[in-house]
C-alpha cells in the first residue's frame, strides 16, 4: 500500500518526525500529485492516440508536424501539448445569465469523481495508492459522482442545449450503473472479495483462470459490463448527452478554455478507470496471460497497462465506426435487454458455482 | 429624421440631379450622407421610369397579340375547358403561352383543376409573381399533372391598389411557401392563406423587392444599407 | 402507456447549429424530447438572386446560379443554360451535350456522396463521411482539371461550355469509375446496413407519395416515396434519352415506404445509375468538334417566357425566365427543389423526437443557398 509505504519510508528518512501528522499529509499529497500527473499525461496521450486512431481508420494522416520552425513535432506528437497550451491561454468566458457558482463548480465535481476513483486502481502488483477492502465498490461509488457534475453543468449554463445534455446524461448514466453493477456482482460472487488486489489474486495462473473465461455467464457479464461502461463514459454509440449533431455540445456547450478541458481530462480519466475496472474484474488485472512467464513486478505494470490500452482502443474503434443511438433506444437497451440478462447472469453464476464449483 | 435634415437632403438632391455631387460628399455625418445619396438615387430612378413607361405599353399589347389562333396546345385546350366550366373567368383571349384568368373564381377553378379526373393537375410546379408595368402585378402558376403528363401556365393579373388573389395553399400544399414568397417579393396578398407572413425577408422589411420600382430602404434597425452602384451592366 | 405532459418549451435549432446544413433556423416546440410543432424559418442566406438577374445579361447570370446550390453547381449551370437555350430555340453541338451530361452526372455523384456522408454525420457516424469526401475529392479534381474550379464552376455557357475536355480526361474518368464502383459496397457495409443506422432511420419521417406530390417534393425524396418520376426519363432534356439507366425508387427495404432510410438508400442507388450513364457517355463522346456555338456577343432571346425543368441531384430545378427581347432578362425565377423539400419538414417532423428531427432534416438533403437564393 503506497501511502503506508511512503509514510514509513519518510519516517525512516527523517527520524525526528517519525509518526507525526505532517509526514502523513505529505505521504498523502505525494501520490495525489503523481496521480494528477498520471491523469494529465493520460489525457494528452489519449487525445493524441484518439486522433491518430481516428485518422488511420478514416484514411487520413492525422496531426503531423510541418517543416522547420514552431510546429507540433514529428508525426504531430506535440499536437495535444500545443492544444493544452492553447486551452490554458484562452479567455475564461462565463455566460452572463449563467449561475456562476455552479458553473465554475461543475467541471471540478466531474473531475473529482474521475480523479478520486484512480486511487483504488491497481496498476501493478505493488503500484496502488490505496487498496481498500471495498475497492471495487468504492470505484463504482465515486465514479457516479461525475453525473452530479454533468447535471450541474447542464443546469447552470442556462442554455437549453446544455439542459438537454445534462438531463440525457443523468438518465443515461444512472440507468447504466445498474447493469454495470450487476455484472460486477458476478465477479464478486466468484472472488468473495471487494478488494481490487483480492480480485486480481483470484485470477492468478494464466488466461484460463481469468474471470471472463470462468464460465459462460461471466463471459456474457464482461460484454454487458463493457457496453455499460461505454454508456457511462458517454462514448459512441452512447454519446447522446453531447451528441454534437443534435445538441451542439450537450452539457459543455457553454464551456470554453480550461474549464472545457476539464471535461476532457475527466472523460479520459473516466475511460482509464472503467477500463482498469474491466481489466481487473474480468481480464486478470496485472497478471500475465502466460502462467510463470513475464510475471515479475515490472511486467505486472506492463500487463495492466496493455489491457487498459487494449480496452480503450476498442472504445475508440467503436467511436469511429458506429452511429449514435437515440435516447429512447438507449433506455430500451438498458432496461429491457441488459438488465434482464445481467439478472439471469447472477443466477447462472450462482448455479454454476453450486454445480461445478 | 428631423425636418431640418429633410430640407437639407432635398436641397442636396436638387444639386445632385444637376450633376453637382460635391456638397453631398462633403457631409460629415455618415448616416445623413447615405440618406442623401439614396434619396438622390430614388429621384434619378423615378425620372428614368417616367421616360421608360411609354415603351412598356407597346410590349404588353404585342405579347398578347401573338398566337391567338386556336390550336391543340394544352393552354388552348384546357383554357377552353375552364371557359366552359366557369364562364366569365377568362381575362383575355386564349393563346399558346398561357391562360389568363380573373382572380375572382381562382380558388374554385384550382380545386376543379386538381380534382377533375381528366385534368388532374396534382403538382404545382412553380408559382411566382411578375411586375408587368402599368400598375399591374401578375401571379403566374405552372401546373403539371404527373398522371397525364400535361402542363399549363395560368396568369392572374391584379392591380397594385387591390392586389388580392385567392390563396390555393390548401389545394397544393407547396402553395403555402410559394405564395408567401410571392407576397414577400411582390406584395400580392393571398386571401385565405393560413400563415400569411413574409418568407425570406424579415417581417419588418419595407417594400417589395422584385417590383420594378422598388427602392431599398435606407436604414434597417440603425444599419445603413449599402447602395448598389448605378449601371451594373 | 401513460404520457406525462410537462410545460412546452420553444427551442431554436439554428441559425448556427451543426446539423442545419447551413443557416437554417427551426423553431421547435418541445415537450421534453418529443417535438410537437416545427416551423422552419429561412432567409438568412438570401442574396437577392432574382433581383440581381434583372440587372445583368443572360450569360452574367450563370455564375450566380453556381452560388445557389453550391454543392451541385454544375447541375444548376445546366438547368439555367437549358432554359435559356430552350427560350432561344438553340441547338448545341452533340459534343457539348455529351460533356454536359458527363459533368452533370459526376456532379450528381459528388453531391450525393456529400449528402450521404453528411447524413451519416447527422446520425453520429463520422468515418463514412470522410470516406465519401475522399472519393468526392477525386471528382472535384477532375472538375479542376476541366475548368480550373473546384466548387463554383461557371463551366456551362449558353450555347456551349467554357473549355473542351482536357487531354486524358476520359482515361482519368474511367480510372475513377473503376476505383469507385467497389467503394459503394464499402459504404453499404459501413453505414447502410449498420444495425444502429437502420434503427435510427427506418420507419422515421414517413412521407406518403400524395403528400410528397402536393408539397412539390421532387428528385430522390419523391422517388423514395415510391413515385417513379425522373425528368431524365419522363421528360428527357439534353441527350438523356440516349442512355440506359434505371429510375431507382424506394421500396421500404428496412421499414415503411418513404422513410428516412429509403431516402438515403435511393441516393445510394442513384450513384450506381450515374456510374452507368457515365460509362456510356464517356465511351460514346465524339472526339472532334467545337464546344461553343457561335453566338452574338449580347444574347437576345426572343420575346416570351419559358418554364424549363431539369433533374439536379436534389430534384426538379425549374427556371422561369421572361424575356422582353433585350439582353437583360425581365424576370428569372428559380424554382428550387430544396425549397419545396424543406417546406414538407413541418408536416413530416411533428411528433417525433429531437434526434429524429435531425435525422429527417438530413434525409431531405437541403442546401440553404438554394432555398434562400
Amino acid at each position: 500500500m503506497t501511502v503506508d509505504t511512503l509514510f514509513s519510508w519518510l519516517g525512516s528518512l527523517i527520524p525526528a518526525m517519525e509518526g507525526s501528522g505532517t509526514l502523513l499529509v505529505i505521504a498523502i499529497l505525494i501520490p495525489c500529485l503523481v496521480l494528477f500527473l498520471v491523469v494529465a499525461v493520460n489525457a494528452i496521450i489519449m487525445v493524441y492516440a484518439e486522433r491518430k486512431v481516428a485518422a488511420f481508420m478514416q484514411d487520413r494522416v492525422g496531426p503531423m508536424g510541418q517543416g522547420v520552425g514552431l510546429h507540433a513535432g514529428k508525426w504531430g506528437v506535440l499536437q495535444t501539448v500545443a492544444d493544452a497550451l492553447k486551452l490554458l491561454s484562452k479567455e475564461d468566458i462565463i455566460p452572463e445569465k449563467a449561475d456562476k457558482f455552479l458553473f465554475i463548480l461543475a467541471p471540478f465535481v466531474i473531475f473529482i469523481g474521475a480523479f478520486v476513483a484512480i486511487i483504488a486502481v491497481p496498476f501493478g502488483e505493488t503500484v496502488i495508492v490505496a487498496d481498500f477492502n471495498i475497492g471495487i465498490f468504492y470505484i463504482l461509488g465515486v465514479g457516479s459522482l461525475g453525473v452530479i457534475g454533468l447535471i450541474l453543468a447542464g443546469w447552470s449554463s442556462n442554455n437549453k442545449w446544455s439542459l438537454y445534455g445534462g438531463m440525457r446524461s443523468a438518465a443515461q448514466i444512472v440507468s447504466y450503473e445498474i447493469p454495470a453493477g450487476l455484472s460486477i456482482i458476478v465477479v464478486i460472487m466468484l472472488t468473495s472479495t471487494l478488494s481490487m488486489q483480492g480480485i486480481i489474486e483470484y485470477q492468478s495462473g494464466g488466461m484460463g483462470n481469468w474471470i471472463i473465461f470462468a464460465n459462460p455467464f461471466t463471459f456474457i457479464a464482461f460484454f454487458i459490463f463493457f457496453i455499460s461502461i461505454l454508456a457511462e463514459t458517454n462514448r459512441t454509440p452512447f454519446d447522446i448527452p453531447e451528441a454534437e449533431s443534435e445538441l451542439v455540445g450537450g452539457f459543455h456547450t457553454e464551456y470554453s478554455g480550461m474549464r472545457w478541458s476539464f471535461f476532457f481530462l475527466s472523460e479520459y480519466a473516466n475511460m482509464l478507470v472503467v477500463s482498469a475496472v474491466a481489466a481487473t474484474g474480468f481480464l486478470g488485472g496485472w497478471h500475465s496471460p502466460f502462467p510463470g512467464y513475464f510475471d515479475s513486478n515490472g511486467w505486472s505494470v506492463f500487463w495492466m497497462l496493455s489491457k487498459i490500452v487494449f480496452l480503450i482502443f476498442i472504445m475508440m474503434w467503436f467511436r469511429w465506426t458506429f452511429p449514435r443511438l437515440r435516447v429512447d433506444q438507449l433506455m430500451n437497451i438498458c432496461w429491457k435487454v441488459l438488465l434482464p440478462i445481467s439478472l439471469i447472469n447472477i443466477f447462472g453464476v450462482g448455479f454454476w458455482t453450486l454445480i461445478f464449483g | 429624421m428631423s425636418p431640418d435634415q429633410e430640407k437639407l437632403i432635398a436641397e442636396l438632391v436638387e444639386k445632385g440631379l444637376s450633376g453637382d455631387m460635391d456638397p453631398i460628399n462633403a457631409i460629415e455625418d455618415r448616416v445623413l450622407r447615405s440618406k442623401a445619396k439614396s434619396a438622390l438615387a430614388k429621384a434619378k430612378r423615378a425620372s428614368k421610369a417616367e421616360a421608360a413607361s411609354a415603351p412598356v405599353e407597346e410590349k404588353s399589347t404585342e405579347e398578347n397579340d401573338t398566337d391567338t389562333t386556336p390550336s391543340d396546345h394544352p393552354n388552348q385546350k384546357f383554357g377552353k375547358m375552364i371557359h366552359n366550366k366557369f364562364p366569365n373567368s377568362l381575362d383575355a383571349e386564349l393563346n399558346d403561352t398561357h391562360i389568363q384568368l380573373k382572380p375572382d373564381d381562382w380558388f374554385e377553378i384550382a380545386s376543379w383543376l386538381k380534382s377533375e379526373p381528366s385534368l388532374h393537375f396534382d403538382s404545382l410546379q412553380c408559382h411566382t409573381g411578375m411586375d408587368v408595368g402599368e400598375n399591374m402585378l401578375e401571379a403566374r402558376y405552372n401546373l403539371h399533372s404527373m398522371t397525364h403528363d400535361h402542363k399549363i401556365e395560368i396568369r392572374i393579373a391584379v392591380s397594385r391598389d387591390k392586389a388580392n388573389i385567392p390563396s390555393i395553399e390548401q389545394i397544393w400544399r407547396i402553395g403555402d411557401w410559394f405564395e408567401r414568397e410571392t407576397y414577400d417579393m411582390f406584395g400580392i396578398f393571398f386571401d385565405g392563406h393560413r400563415d400569411h407572413r413574409r418568407m425570406l425577408l424579415p417581417e419588418d422589411w419595407e417594400g417589395y423587392p422584385l417590383r420594378k420600382d422598388y427602392v431599398v430602404q435606407e436604414t434597417y434597425h440603425g444599419i445603413i444599407i449599402p447602395k448598389v452602384k448605378e449601371g451594373w451592366e | 402507456m401513460g404520457v406525462i405532459h410537462g410545460e412546452e418549451m420553444v427551442l431554436n435549432i439554428g441559425p448556427q447549429h451543426p446539423s442545419t446544413h447551413g443557416v437554417l433556423r427551426l423553431k421547435v416546440k418541445t415537450d421534453g424530447e418529443i417535438i410537437s410543432e416545427i416551423t422552419p424559418v429561412i432567409g438568412y442566406l438570401h442574396r437577392c438572386f432574382e433581383k440581381h438577374c434583372e440587372n445583368m445579361t443572360y450569360d452574367q447570370v450563370i455564375p450566380y446560379t453556381d452560388r445557389c446550390d453550391y454543392l451541385a453547381a454544375m447541375a444548376n449551370n445546366f438547368g439555367y443554360v437549358v432554359a435559356v437555350e430552350e427560350l432561344m430555340e438553340l441547338k448545341v453541338p452533340e459534343k457539348v451535350e455529351y460533356i454536359r451530361v458527363i459533368m452533370a452526372e459526376f456532379q450528381r455523384i459528388a453531391s450525393h456522396l456529400l449528402a450521404l456522408g453528411v447524413y451519416g454525420l447527422d446520425i453520429g457516424a463520422f468515418t463514412p463521411f470522410l470516406f465519401m469526401l475522399r472519393d468526392r475529392e477525386r471528382i472535384l479534381d477532375m472538375f479542376e482539371m476541366t475548368c480550373g474550379a473546384r466548387l463554383l464552376y461557371n463551366y456551362m455557357w449558353i450555347g456551349g461550355v467554357s473549355h473542351d475536355l482536357p487531354k486524358g480526361f476520359v482515361e482519368t474518368a474511367f480510372q475513377f469509375l473503376d476505383y469507385f464502383e467497389p467503394q459503394i459496397e464499402e459504404y453499404n457495409e459501413l453505414l447502410t446496413y449498420n444495425k444502429i443506422f437502420i434503427e435510427r432511420t427506418a420507419d422515421i419521417g414517413v412521407l406518403p407519395p400524395d403528400v410528397a406530390i402536393s408539397y412539390g417534393v421532387s428528385g430522390p425524396n419523391l422517388r423514395a416515396s415510391g413515385v417513379k418520376w425522373d425528368l431524365r426519363r419522363n421528360a428527357p432534356y439534353s441527350i438523356y434519352n440516349k442512355f440506359e439507366f434505371d429510375v431507382c425508387i424506394g421500396e421500404g427495404g428496412k421499414g415503411t415506404l418513404g422513410d428516412c432510410w429509403d431516402r438515403y438508400y435511393v441516393r445510394m442507388l442513384e450513384v450506381k445509375e450515374s456510374v452507368k450513364i457515365l460509362r456510356q457517355a464517356l465511351a460514346q463522346i465524339p472526339k472532334e468538334g467545337d464546344v461553343h456555338q457561335a453566338l452574338p456577343k449580347k444574347i437576345r432571346p426572343p420575346k416570351g417566357s419559358i418554364y424549363s425543368r431539369t433533374e439536379t441531384p436534389r430534384g426538379d430545378l425549374g427556371f422561369y425566365i421572361v424575356s422582353d427581347g433585350s439582353p437583360i432578362p425581365t424576370r428569372v425565377k428559380m424554382r428550387s427543389p430544396a425549397f419545396t423539400a424543406l417546406s414538407v419538414l413541418g408536416e413530416l417532423a411533428g411528433g417525433w423526437m429531437m434526434s429524429d428531427v435531425i435525422s429527417i432534416l438530413g434525409s431531405l438533403d437541403i442546401v440553404l443557398g438554394e432555398i434562400d437564393r
